[in-house]
């Protein structure tokens, strides 16, 4: 059964457009001018216990929304979410003692208070049971590397240090599901190892299931063994990342070597395209739903003095990066 | 002179974007506006009240205080307001740092923002609340040009005294943690002995002269008392001259302190 | 009852954790916690010097005036200790997204707000009003009678919650506006007029300081039960309303939150 359940789910925020001023605070409170923007758009996915997903789309794209209402904090305007078999938004105090939260940059410790304080207060408010509570921090302090920690306060912390104390912080009640937003963003490679490590640790040790939205490669290939892409509030992917470059590679480039320097007025075959056009190097891209490799190759050596080639297979990171930067959007459509 | 141009050019540019500052906290304006209001009206019954059971109380009748009190209140919201928190803030933060290296000085910089912003506040927040103070309490304004010459002269020379103390005062953030108690302090000490809730020659005389040693009634019981006829015309040149040697002192002051508190910081590195 | 007492003993612990932070800034916490004493002295110092030249105003002593000035600094004071933190709903919480973290827990996010800081200057008003209600009660013989203590201690909680459910009420508005600030300013602000014997002002200013903004409910008639002056079912009006006000401030907090699920801001 799952643990996550998402049907058919949608958000649309009703924006009053508000002129400056307190003449256009009156104007928007007895004229209002509003527009729809539909965040999330008929959503349907379902997640099982002790997965952990990849959550991932530029900005913009309803990642954070779809988050909020997993959690319960926002209200779906249509659609149901069912997390652990409730209703998060109408069940949200009996939800929130089973789910832990990360908002990113946004942390849930108290700036002042040294972390064994901010802890000691959490674990009050979730009600964790003093022994498993020692048991617990004894357990988290070994695998985050804490004991130094413990005594500093929030303020005082480093970036990676801070976020160590947030993860802490976040699975210290021991929730059955765990929303991560860009855990690792901004931290070095150690101490993103480090957090990854803890993740998995925590998922494989109490079939926690890991909700993680992220920038970063790396978390997707090491932690991820679903992915769920989402563009424009609709989810565009939803499977293993191995088939991600099979559904999304369907540009692939070719790197020719020429002999001489002049290449111009070539003719290039259809569904093909001139990237770069250097002295003795010729980059071509081409569609592999329109034309082949060797079609591309062939036209190119009839023309020009081809010395040497290259296919360049497209690799995950490249896909990811036209993910966050919208291009994915544009190829879809076609 | 033309450096002099440049001055002008570097500092009235500062002064507008103080005002355009202002400017957009418009709601707040008419919040602010509403509680002098309400201040101006709690004042009047009370001194109504006070009035209902005697002629003069320290010699002065119901008219003269009335008026002293409704143009007090007026002017309250620029002595009131200190620039404690922002100086404060600024060498909390470590901004101050930033000002150093800018190729205009420090402080004149901040008292022309201050300055601006004031006047601005002055005249956005005083005509209408002078406007319903003359409709509403019958508030009475000279019509002699030279009490309004003497006034204005006085406010200003007033209010930059009062510039130097909070800058020498905030001064003292250098060396405690948070700027917030000294403004606090400043605030209410100010509210008395600035003459802003009655008239300082109301006070019994130990405390008239405790209130002499203080730089508050300088900025203003003094305008205050010319501009009502407290002080009589020929006695406003010496008020001004008290004003002008509290300046001087305060104005050394300000430097030599800000000068030795500044450069502990250096030294220690924030 | 189990929930009253898990909510008592996660406040005492917000509370004690807030206090450690201050002692780390000694010097600070002085401060603040006298800060508003020298506001305070300020006023209070005005009343002393003008009533020491005229025996009374509209009828009412020194003595008295500090009465009612003390009753009404008390019950500000535990809204400005308790509940100070409702100022800072739209722009500490909502704006910057730390609202959220309220709502992932599984607490009360209304308890969650007032127990996020515990305001140490609400002290200074706390002991100026109690200095004042103390001298009040020496100076104009009213007895320490069990009877008068409670009423005492009835009248400030009652005022105290009239002072918060106003807050409440306009900083709900932050829910829907950018700056709900002002709005709470505007009203508060209007307390200033119940400093001081609400008879010595026009007809409307007294009707609307004890029906419209009822602070006078707060310090005007419980000071005038206190000294004998009969004032009717008046004297015991602070409690209802103050339970009345508590009640709508809480609907209006939760249909506010109810929005704030549509939107998130």
């Amino acid at each position: 059964m799952p643990i996550i359940e998402v049907d058919d789910l949608s958000k649309v925020f009703r924006l009053n457009q508000k002129e400056p001023g307190l003449r256009g605070a009156f104007k928007a409170l007895f004229k209002p001018n509003y527009t729809d923007k539909v965040a999330v758009d008929h959503l349907s996915f379902s997640v099982d216990p002790g997965e952990i997903v990849g959550y991932i789309g530029v900005n913009g794209a309803g990642k954070s929304t779809t988050i909020k209402m997993l959690t319960g904090i926002l209200a779906p305007s249509g659609g149901a979410v069912r997390v652990l078999g409730r209703d998060p938004h109408s069940q949200r105090v009996a939800n929130a003692r089973d789910i832990g939260v990360v908002f990113g940059q946004r942390t849930q410790l108290w700036w002042d208070l040294a972390l064994i304080e901010s802890l000691n207060l959490i674990a009050k408010i979730y009600e964790v049971e003093p022994a498993r509570y020692k048991q617990l921090l004894d357990q988290f302090s070994e695998t985050l590397e804490l004991d130094e920690l413990l005594k500093v306060p929030v303020r005082q912390m480093s970036l990676g240090q801070k976020m160590r104390a947030e993860l802490a912080a976040t699975l210290i009640h021991e929730p059955k599901v765990v929303y991560l937003d860009e855990p690792t963003i901004g931290l070095d490679v150690m101490v993103k190892e480090r957090i990854r490590e803890f993740i998995k640790q925590q998922n494989r040790e109490k079939q926690t299931t890991v909700i993680l939205t992220t920038h970063d490669l790396g978390d997707i290939e090491e932690l991820c063994q679903r992915v769920i892409i989402i563009d424009a509030g609709k989810v565009i992917y939803d499977g293993p990342i191995s088939t991600i470059k099979d559904r999304f590679g369907k540009y692939r480039t070719i790197t020719f070597e020429t002999g001489s320097a002049s290449t111009a007025g070539l003719a290039l075959p259809d569904g093909t395209e001139l990237v770069a056009n250097e002295p003795r190097k010729l980059v071509v891209r081409f569609d592999r739903t329109r034309t082949t490799a060797s079609q591309v190759a062939g036209a190119l050596m009839e023309q020009a003095d081809v010395v040497d080639f290259s296919l360049a297979e497209p690799d995950l990171e490249s896909i990811i990066k036209q993910i966050y930067s919208g291009a994915l959007r544009e190829e879809v459509a076609v | 002179m033309r450096s002099l141009r440049r001055y002008w050019r570097v500092y009235s540019a500062f002064a507008a974007n103080a005002v355009k500052l202002m400017m957009a906290y418009s709601v707040w304006f008419w919040v602010e506006l509403l509680g002098q209001i309400f201040m101006l009206i709690i004042f009047v019954y009370f001194w109504k009240a006070v009035y209902a059971n005697t002629e003069t109380v320290s010699g002065m009748r119901a008219a003269e205080t009335l008026n002293y009190i409704l143009i007090a209140q007026i002017v309250a919201p620029l002595v009131r307001w200190s620039l404690i928190l922002d100086i404060g803030g600024a060498i909390r933060q470590g901004t101050v740092a930033i000002e150093f290296t800018r190729p205009v000085d420090f402080q004149a910089r901040w008292y022309v923002e201050w300055t601006s912003q004031m006047l601005f506040q002055a005249i956005r927040l005083a005509l209408p609340l002078g406007a319903v103070a003359m409709i509403c309490f019958g508030l009475r304004l000279p019509a002699d040009p030279a009490v309004w010459g003497y006034f204005i002269v006085s406010f200003l020379l007033g209010n930059a005294v009062l510039f130097c103390f909070d800058w020498a005062f905030a001064c003292l953030a250098f060396y405690t943690t948070e700027a917030w108690g000294l403004h606090i302090l400043r605030e209410g000490v100010a509210a008395f002995f600035s003459g802003a809730l009655l008239p300082l020659q109301m006070l019994p005389g130990w405390l008239q002269k405790g209130a002499a040693f203080l730089p508050f009634g300088q900025a203003l019981n003094a305008p205050v008392s010319i501009l009502t006829g407290i002080t009589p015309v020929s006695q406003a040149p010496a008020v001004i001259g008290t004003q002008l040697i509290w300046l001087v002192g305060l104005f050394l002051f300000s430097r030599f302190f800000f000068g030795v508190a500044s450069r502990k910081v250096t030294v220690q590195g924030g | 009852m189990r929930k009253l007492k898990r909510y008592a003993s996660l406040y005492w612990l917000f509370l004690l954790q807030r206090f450690k932070v201050l002692m780390e800034y000694r010097v600070n916490f002085l401060i603040g916690a006298s800060s508003t004493i020298f506001i305070q002295a300020a006023s209070l110092m005005t009343v002393w010097v003008v009533m020491g030249q005229v025996p009374s105003l509209n009828g009412w002593t020194i003595d008295e005036i500090f009465m009612i000035y003390g009753l009404l600094t008390l019950a500000k004071s535990i809204n400005h200790m308790f509940a100070d933190n409702l100022w800072t709903l739209g722009h500490e919480y909502i704006r910057p997204g730390g609202f959220d973290r309220f709502l992932v827990r599984p607490i009360n996010p209304l308890f969650h707000l007032l127990a996020d800081r515990f305001c140490h200057d609400g002290i200074g008003n706390f002991l100026v009003g109690l200095v004042l209600v103390m001298r009040g009660f020496e100076n104009l013989s009213i007895p320490w009678s069990l009877g008068n203590i409670a009423y005492l201690v009835l009248a400030v909680l009652a005022g105290g919650s009239i002072f918060i459910a106003l807050n409440l009420i306009t900083c709900v508005t932050s829910f829907w506006i950018m700056n709900s600030v002002p709005v709470t300013l505007a009203v508060f602000q209007t307390h200033e007029f119940t400093k001081y014997p609400l008879n010595i002002y026009g007809k409307m200013i007294g009707v609307a300081m004890t029906w419209l903004i009822p602070y006078g409910l707060a310090s005007y008639y419980p000071a005038s039960y206190l000294l004998g002056r009969d004032v009717g079912y008046m004297a015991w009006a602070m409690v209802p309303v103050a339970a009345v006000l508590l009640a709508a401030g809480y609907r209006f907090w939760l249909f506010g939150l109810k929005h704030y699920g549509g939107t998130g801001s």
